[in-house]
């Protein structure tokens, strides 16, 4: 029965036209399944510990997510964490050399967005096997992995396709169905159908996809266009956070003269309490926008860095810029770089 | 946001369980440099650590901090899944100046290699870019908690900030 569910919803998405709201819509209702999903799985934590055994998840999110529904995190989780869920992770390190694994935090950022065609899967899972909460999870962890697989260009992956309520299969758009070995792309009409177009064809969408990804991550770039001005970007905000982590390590030096910090006061729970609370308040801003959601985190910290400054929060890509000058303009603990 | 709270909380734990692992195996007192330096060190493994997959630049950040320190096997520790395979290709990080407009896109390739851990390994642009995506996810969360960590008031325990009327 799970087989068939899997085979027929494979077969309703196909189009890549789907219109960014019901793509929106179909997220967010998988988003509610894998809640009910997990919370309803919360009680039967070996049999799902067997089920994503024996598919050799390799997404170890969706473990550390599940899991901590079980509340088998906490006190041991420290060196001890890995050889606690020996097993699962033994199936994760099998598929590890797969390209694939950049994709985890592509749903981290992007999971009500992006355009969705088709899920992709590792070479070594079996679809037809797979479960519906499995299928689920996967949808949520995976769900913009179709195009990461079609931008990397493996045409080798085995890729099944998700379903979707609300997907049209409309017979002008392109589309890639991807199975087993072969990339099937459907010309547009009054599109040249040879070899070498259709390939030059997805490889340009793919590359305008990435371009999208990167705006969505990286603020400031939406002004931006074309590769070198996008590199930019993305270079100076490499650059920025990793002077952030500097400047941040070195107060965090100073303020404790032990290398103690204050973790332990704070306990983990508090800070999950603290990340809640803003996430609560803040939510109702970031429906707005759910596809920007870290452009939002991004301006609102600002009240946080800037607190001798005046700033007004501007757009994000200014945001950050601002920030790090801040960062070391109120450096009064007197020390250099 | 509820997956990002999600690398955050990972970092965190992986932060804590690595400023423990260091605190006892240095030695004290030490000044302000190598006290930034430990943590530095330690956030970095920690976030290497929390991204739990197989990408390119925690593998080489936890490589590149194993050559850094004498403390290998804490390294090793800390994660044992991740096997090190880079250990001996991962070099220094080289820091150019900036770039005119007019510098073409491959140089800037290649200064964002120098930046992103592990990125001088990678010949396709394509996946150097999807690494530097995941990279920038992580250092978010790094700088995020950190700062948080920051602003907590030592005396008191609370957490000291403005974001939270907002």
């Amino acid at each position: 029965m799970l087989e068939g569910l899997v085979s027929q919803e494979s077969l309703s998405l196909n189009s890549m036209d789907m219109s960014v709201l019901e793509r929106l819509k179909w997220v967010h209702q998988q988003q509610q399944q894998l809640q009910q999903v997990v919370s309803h799985s919360s009680n039967n934590s070996p049999e799902l510990l067997q089920i994503l055994q024996f598919h050799g998840s390799n997404n170890d999110e969706l473990l550390e997510s599940s899991f901590s529904q079980f509340q088998m995190l906490g006190s041991g989780f420290g060196p001890n964490y890995n050889m606690g869920f020996g097993p699962p992770h033994e199936c994760i390190s099998r598929t590890s050399s797969c390209h694939m694994e950049p994709v985890d935090t592509m749903e981290v950022l992007l999971k009500t967005g992006e355009e969705t065609r088709a899920i992709a899967l590792k070479n070594k899972r079996k679809p037809e096997v797979k479960t519906r909460e499995e299928q689920k999870t996967e949808k949520k962890i995976k769900v913009e992995a179709e195009t990461e697989s079609s931008m990397k260009g493996k045409s080798n992956m085995g890729n099944t396709e998700a379903s979707s309520d609300t997907s049209k299969e409309t017979s002008k758009g392109a589309s890639e169905n991807q199975k087993l070995d072969y990339i099937h792309v459907r010309a547009r009409r009054g599109q040249a159908t040879d070899r070498h177009s259709l390939a030059e064809r997805a490889r340009r969408e793919k590359i305008s996809k990435k371009m999208k990804y990167l705006q969505d991550i990286v603020p400031g770039c939406n002004k931006v266009t074309g590769k070198a001005g996008m590199l930019d970007e993305i270079i100076n905000y490499v650059q920025c956070l990793q002077r952030q982590v500097e400047f941040l390590s070195m107060k965090l030096a100073v303020l404790n003269p032990e290398l103690e910090l204050a973790v332990e006061d704070v306990s983990v729970k508090q800070f999950q309490a603290y990340f809640a609370n803003v996430v609560a308040s803040k939510q109702s801003i970031m429906v707005d926008v759910p596809l920007f959601p870290l452009d939002q985190q991004g301006s609102l910290d600002l009240s946080a860095i800037n607190p001798n400054q005046t700033t007004s929060i501007e757009a994000p890509s200014a945001s950050w810029e601002t920030q790090s000058q801040s960062l070391y303009n109120t450096s009064s603990l007197g020390f250099h770089y | 946001m509820n997956t990002y709270n999600m690398v955050k909380q990972r970092f965190i734990k992986k932060w804590i369980n690595t400023l423990h692992m260091l605190d006892s195996s240095i030695e004290h007192p030490l000044n302000v440099t190598e006290r930034k330096n430990a943590i530095r060190l330690s956030s970095d493994l920690a976030i290497a650590a929390a991204r739990s997959g197989s990408t390119v630049w925690s593998r080489a950040l936890i490589s590149r901090s194993g050559n850094k320190t004498t403390n290998k096997p804490m390294a090793r520790r800390i994660l044992k899944k991740a096997r090190n395979r880079m250990k001996n290709r991962c070099r220094t990080l080289r820091r150019n100046g900036n770039f005119t407009a007019k510098v073409g896109v491959r140089k800037r390739t290649e200064f964002l290699k120098s930046l992103v851990p592990g990125g001088e390994l990678i010949d396709d642009k394509d996946y150097l870019i999807r690494e530097t995506l995941d990279y920038i996810v992580y250092l978010r969360a790094q700088v995020d908690v950190m700062r948080t960590v920051a602003a907590v008031d030592l005396v008191t325990g609370n957490v000291t900030n403005d974001r939270r009327n907002k």
